[in-house]
């Protein structure tokens, strides 16, 4: 065992034995969920398996319970509030702010957080499970859009969009359905790209909407740019589409996450890069969105300090190492991107790269009512049945509304 | 007799025809799903076109069939995860809930088509109210009643009670229709060589309503076997989870792995397949003009 | 019935178990109103004195030997306060506590211990809850928190603030809150028994003249409940008056003790005067008003008061002596010994639709209610935890749904339709359902028709081919409808384009849009017809068809007179079923469409999915389900009276 681990258990038993002097260490069961499958799963299984090796004669075992993430947050919403549900979940920040403003489902991990800990993580990372100043939960793993490209049609991945349009409309040819780039820009979440760079978003920082805001009509006036002037990109993007075009070697360059790399057909030969830069928003690089999963401890569980061990322990340099070789993640440990196994691992190098520019996505409640309006006045934009400015602020307004309606104390 | 009937029935050939049309258009897309399920890809279908397609590249680029053939979705879909595992739970509780939900609803179906009571039309339009509810904000209550108060989280026999009596209003409606049809002339004279009520129901009522009873069956075992919401809330341990379910972890979130889905979609078929070729029979035992007149 | 029973005996009994019932709710509510105005009272004076040593604290720099000094002092004058403690969250530092067990080693100031998480968490939910109202400039969140402590008393706690920002908390217990007076339970009782007594006197007098019975009885319950309301308000009213007394006295008391403690401050601070007109305040720290600065009640506020208070006990009272009365006049006409005839006489049949019926209550009707209580709530994710009593909206969200009229407006390019508006959207699901169930219906029994005739070859292969959509889970059939509907790659588009027309762009305009997921649903939606109409010919007697032919009735008249009236019975049901489904289907919608474009494709079910789980606003979107409801239930009653289907043959 390594040493800093024993000492972690020594201390962690004293720790047992000053809070519950009386009681002789009750066997403490810890179940945790998440929602991870096949490789994912079992990386995770290996870094559970090993910290109840770790436990072993404490007492403390941790299960792991597998739950599918469209089913995810309901049964969070039912079962934690009602004192049912696990002692620990792993979930990205986007519910963050819906569970605080609720009540009763997340506990606050500020008083346990030492500087230490919080130096383990990327800062952005951090930042993305703090709400209104206080940590819900350590940061995991993050996800963030790249440059994804097929290397039998790219030799260079393009450094700035100049490039890009350039290499992208050689490779166009929309009779085959061929195309440079494919990448679901009417999507909200994958236009973060271009909109936080122009200095755009979803929100200001006192969490005001702030969608008809200059950068983002900036931003959208580029996308339109890109798909009326120069065609390099499919029409009616979707994730299905973009897959399916990328896998039958009819996209050159895609950008998407680390999950796509799960989708993509054997036999394609991938290479990553990071986003380009913009060349219109004066050489700044794309900014993606950057969601970020998270360690929580339910507000239910009766053994937050023995959680709270545990949640450290996943989030800690050997753990990350697992779920990065083995689970494939991006962990947001910083420490494990020195490892050699790591760091020549050209997958994760980009990622670890991209991440740098990365924006937090908010963690606002607000932020799923965010998504509808944004997307519709995209759309919109595309098809060319209303103008960048146009549909920005009629969906500006209905945000606004919805936000308001949500706030007001009735 | 079917003989002697062939005479006054239209002539077969464009009956054929038509059906066959049919057939192409209910096949189309699900030759889609079996192409996706047995390409060993995960993307979803797109048509390849070459530049200036002609008439027949286009007709070649629209039929479904999949590039290379390849069976690795699914021995993927059952080597990840316990999927057989989890098709065993849909079966057990799929089928007791046909049992459950059609036992319950034949007796209150016969009560409404054969008495007269106070309550009688209440009751009757309640179920078909109860289909009314809009289902977005039961789940919450419903938690609390199943798992909390019944304390029935992680058992068959919690979602079998839910599965069962979503399935019910279809059911006795159903079934209350059908009994209607069957003339009450039957009953009566067993009634008066001193019959029970249970025994003309068992021996005269049940088989005559076999349509009706193999029809509710099987939507009570559908209604069983797509859930997956409810099954994923109220099942706290892995060993329970349903097939819909397993089916989910394939496309949450970010990840849509088509092609396991797929896969996986098609071994759940292939139950209810057999479940509606096992009921075919009872489907199409119609009435005899023998047994009427008794 | 053979002999009727004494009418006066009946309305004897009927005025017994209303007044029971009347008399009773209102005492009950009494008794809970008392508790309750005890409580807030504990709750003020304790809100007074925690503003007073926040005060002295924040003046004392929320730090150091001062503050200590200055807090020890206000605890040592004020007997009511346990304990008062002082938190500063940087450092997550105990700056000064009077507990008892914070003496000797764990004396502050100290670090918090690791079981003292919870006090660390309230301070961080404070200064979180200053921060947002401040952000929005509204009060939203409670920036007083109260709650009862171990001992019977009540813990309190307000944020701490330096130079405006929450720099840590204020925390105080109190000793145990006195009992709530003791209701009188006699009053009541005699209330009762006069009220049962004149009434048997009046009987004695009347005999058995029903009409004139029921009238007096009527009159006799009301009076009593007008006396109990009386008695009631006047309670009340005392506590009322004796709660502003004890909070007046309260600013007083502890304007003396943070005096007192004045000059253990720096100089500088010691020599202000306190604040204690705004010590008695809500939870979002905004002054009451109701005690003045001169720490008199403020008569005029007080008076305004109990005339809202006034108002509410009318109601209250009013309602239940709906209740008591519906009570007499039930068991007075007799209705409740013919419901008890009527059970035992039909048991069987009782007995028989008991289970599903059960089954129903508990597992549907049951939540139902609930999404019936929510639907007049302004409940929403900020409001979770708050009882549905607090947030009680009445029919605002049932006006606000149905009174939005703008459905459309006119432009110089046209008319723009409100696509968000109910009423675009209930015609957007009234076309989808009639057109589905239609084409379904349609087609199943056009299908089963076919599959129905003797003798046909591969019927069994046929049957088992169009089950399959339905066999195959529809997440995965609906995507593919979707993608055989995309612009470039869908296949319609390349049929359209073997025939040399021009593709279409199906998702831009709602008409094609919606007819994407209706085709996609459509063909969803024939399996399960075809088998309905599979089954339901089955029972329709060979004999019938012989003998329409030997009258020389033509195909077409066998199914008008013959076909179809029998495939009634099973069909309508299925009919009426099928429409309520496919209104409220909301996969297929949500999935193909998603509402594209601009909502103009969203149904009733997906905005109310949209209100529930995108905009979180529960209240509402179960009044939009209800408003789903009522119009599926009056098209449920329209079609049975249409078909009678609830009749039997």
């Amino acid at each position: 065992m390594n040493p800093r681990h024993s000492r972690l258990v020594i201390c962690m038993a004293l720790a047992l034995l000053c809070g519950v002097s009386a009681v002789a260490a009750p066997p403490i069961e810890l179940v945790v969920w998440h929602s991870y499958r096949g490789g994912e799963a079992a990386a995770f299984e290996k870094v559970v398996a090993a910290y109840n090796a770790a436990k072993a004669g404490t007492g403390v075992k941790v299960t792991t319970l597998p739950v599918p993430y469209d089913a995810f947050a309901d049964k969070i919403t039912a079962a934690v509030p009602r004192g049912k549900g696990p002692d620990m979940f792993i979930f990205a920040q986007d519910r963050l702010g819906g569970w605080v403003e609720a009540g009763k489902t997340i506990e606050p991990i500020d008083f346990y957080v030492d500087q230490a800990t919080k130096d383990r993580f990327l800062t952005t990372t951090v930042q993305a499970m703090t709400y209104h100043g206080t940590i819900y939960a350590l940061p995991f793993n993050y996800k963030v859009i790249t440059m994804v490209y097929n290397k039998k049609l790219v030799t260079k991945p393009p450094k700035t969009t100049g490039e890009l349009v350039q290499l992208a409309k050689s490779l166009t040819d929309a009779g085959t359905g061929r195309f440079g780039v494919a990448y679901w820009y009417s999507n909200f979440y994958y236009h973060a790209i271009l909109m936080n760079t122009f200095g755009g978003g979803a929100f200001d920082a006192s969490g005001k909407p702030i969608l008809n805001c200059d950068g983002n009509i900036k931003s959208l006036e580029l996308l339109t740019k890109w798909v009326d002037k120069d065609k390099f990109l499919p029409a009616e993007p979707s994730t299905a589409l973009v897959t399916a075009l990328f896998n039958d070697g009819k996209a050159a360059i895609v950008f998407s996450g680390p999950w796509f790399l799960g989708e993509i057909a054997k036999g394609i030969d991938v290479g990553l890069a990071p986003l380009p830069t913009v060349d219109e928003a004066g050489g700044k690089p794309m900014q993606p969105w950057m969601t970020v999963e998270g360690v929580f401890i339910a507000a239910g569980s009766k053994n937050k300090d023995a959680a709270y061990d545990f949640v450290k322990f996943v989030t800690d340099t050997p753990s990350a190492k697992i779920m990065a070789v083995e689970g494939r993640q991006t962990p947001a440990n910083k420490a494990v991107y020195l490892d050699p196994q790591v760091v020549n691992d050209p997958t994760l190098r980009v990622f670890r790269q991209q991440v740098e520019v990365a924006v937090p996505m908010p963690n606002l409640a607000e932020m799923s009512m965010m998504w509808t309006p944004a997307s519709s006045a995209m759309a919109a934009i595309v098809q060319k049945s209303a103008t960048v400015k146009d549909a920005l602020d009629h969906a500006q307004k209905e945000v606004v509304e919805a936000v308001g309606l949500l706030r007001k104390r009735q | 007799m079917s003989r002697s009937q062939r005479s006054g029935e239209f002539p077969h050939f464009p009956l054929h025809l038509i059906l066959l049309v049919y057939v192409v258009v209910t096949l189309y897309p699900l030759l889609w799903v079996f192409t996706i399920g047995f390409s060993g890809q995960q993307n979803l279908m797109i048509v390849d076109i070459p530049a200036n397609a002609t008439f027949l590249d286009r007709l070649r680029a629209i039929v479904p069939w999949p590039a290379h053939l390849s069976v690795a979705n699914f021995t993927s879909v059952f080597t990840d995860q316990p999927f057989a595992r989890w098709l065993l739970n849909s079966v057990v509780i799929a089928l007791a809930t046909t049992v459950l939900g059609v036992f319950l609803a034949c007796t209150s179906a016969y009560a409404f088509s054969r008495f007269r009571f106070p309550g009688r039309r209440v009751g009757l339009m309640s179920f078909l109210v109860s289909q009314m509810f809009p289902g977005t904000l039961m789940m919450i209550p419903l938690y609390i009643i199943i798992v909390q108060v019944l304390g029935l989280g992680s058992t068959y026999l919690g979602l079998i009670l839910v599965y069962s009596i979503t399935a019910i209003p279809f059911c006795v409606w159903m079934l209350k229709g059908y009994f209607d049809t069957i003339p009450r002339e039957l009953e009566e004279s067993a009634l008066m060589d001193g019959a029970s009520a249970a025994v003309i129901f068992y021996r005269i009522v049940l088989p005559l309503a076999k349509p009706a009873v193999a029809v509710t069956a099987l939507f009570s075992f559908m209604t069983a076997w797509n859930e997956y919401i409810q099954a994923a809330t109220f099942m706290d341990k892995i060993n329970m989870y349903t097939a819909p379910v397993g089916l989910k972890f394939f496309v949450g979130g970010f990840q849509q792995q088509w092609g396991y889905f797929a896969a996986g979609a098609i071994v759940t078929a292939i139950p209810i397949v057999a479940l509606f070729l096992f009921l075919q029979k009872y489907l199409i035992s119609g009435l005899t003009a023998g047994a009427v007149k008794g | 019935m053979s002999k009727e029973p004494s009418h006066s005996r009946r309305f004897a009994a009927g005025v017994v178990a209303a007044l029971v019932v009347g008399v009773g709710l209102s005492e009950w509510v009494l008794v809970r109103a008392r508790t309750q105005e005890n409580r807030s009272r504990a709750e003020r004076v304790a809100v007074v004195a925690l503003s007073a040593v926040t005060e002295v604290a924040e003046r004392a720099g929320g730090a150091g030997d001062s503050l200590r000094r200055a807090v020890a002092t206000i605890a040592g004058q004020n007997p009511g306060l346990k304990a008062i403690r002082v938190l500063v969250l940087d450092g997550l530092s105990l700056e000064a506590s009077t507990a008892s067990e914070d003496r000797g080693e764990k004396a502050a100031p100290r670090r918090l211990t690791r079981d003292e998480k919870p006090i660390y968490d309230q301070a961080q939910r404070l200064r979180a809850a200053v921060e947002t109202n401040r952000q929005e400039g509204a009060a939203r969140k409670p920036e007083i928190e109260v709650a009862g402590s171990a001992g019977g008393g009540l813990s309190l706690a307000a944020p701490l603030e330096k130079d405006g920002s929450v720099v840590g908390m204020v925390a105080l217990e109190t000793t145990a809150v006195p009992t709530a007076p003791r209701t009188d339970w006699l009053f009541p009782v005699v209330v009762v028994a006069g009220a049962g007594a004149a009434f048997w006197l009046l009987a004695v007098v009347m005999g058995e003249r029903r009409a004139l019975l029921a009238l007096f009885a009527c009159l006799l319950l009301m009076a009593a409940m007008v006396v109990m309301g009386r008695h009631a308000f006047t309670a009340v009213s005392g506590d009322r008056r004796a709660t502003e007394s004890a909070v007046a006295a309260a600013v007083g008391a502890d304007e003396v003790s943070a005096a007192k403690a004045l000059p253990e401050l720096a100089p500088g601070e010691g020599a202000k005067p306190v604040h204690p007109a705004n010590w008695d305040a809500d939870v979002f720290r905004r002054p009451l008003g109701v005690i003045g600065a001169d720490g008199k009640v403020d008569e005029a506020k007080f008076e305004q008061g109990l005339a809202t208070g006034s108002s509410k006990t009318a109601r209250v009272v009013g309602t239940f002596t709906v209740v008591a009365i519906a009570v007499l006049l039930f068991v007075g006409f007799g209705a409740a010994s013919r419901l008890g005839a009527t059970i035992s006489k039909h048991h069987q049949a009782y007995t028989y639709t008991f289970p599903a019926i059960f089954g129903m209550v508990l597992l549907v009707f049951l939540p139902f209610l609930y999404g019936v209580a929510l639907s007049f709530t302004g409940k929403s994710l900020y409001t979770s935890q708050v009882p549905l009593s607090e947030i009680w909206v009445g029919v605002k969200n049932f006006v606000d749904i149905l009174g939005d009229f703008h459905i459309a407006k006119s432009t110089v390019t046209g008319l723009v339709w409100n696509y968000q508006n109910i009423y675009w959207t209930l015609g957007v699901t009234i076309v989808w359902t009639v057109t589905n169930v239609a084409y379904g219906v349609g087609m199943g029994l056009f299908l089963a028709l076919i599959l129905n005739t003797k003798g046909l070859l591969l019927r069994p292969i046929y049957r088992v081919i169009f089950v399959l959509p339905w066999a195959m889970p529809n997440y995965i059939t609906a995507l593919i409808w979707k993608g055989m509907f995309h612009q470039q790659f869908g296949v319609i588009n390349q049929i359209i384009q073997m025939f040399g027309g021009t593709p279409v762009s199906w998702f831009e305009k709602p008409s094609t849009s919606l007819f994407a997921c209706i085709a996609t649903n459509a063909w969803l939606s024939v399996p399960f017809m075809m088998v309905i109409c599979l089954g339901a010919l089955q029972s329709i007697s060979a004999d019938l068809y012989e003998a329409a032919r030997v009258d020389g009735a033509t195909r077409w008249q066998q199914f008008r007179s013959i076909t179809l009236p029998s495939l009634k019975p099973a069909l309508i049901p299925a009919v009426i079923l099928s429409v309520i489904w496919t209104f409220n289907m909301f996969n297929i919608i949500y999935i193909v469409s998603g509402g594209d474009p601009d909502h103009s494709t969203e149904i009733m079910i997906t905005q109310a999915y949209k209100f529930a789980f995108e905009q979180y606003r529960y209240g509402y979107a179960a009044a939009y389900s209800m408003v789903i409801f009522a119009i599926l239930l009056a098209y449920g009653i329209w079609q049975n009276k249409v078909t009678k289907a609830t009749e039997g043959i």
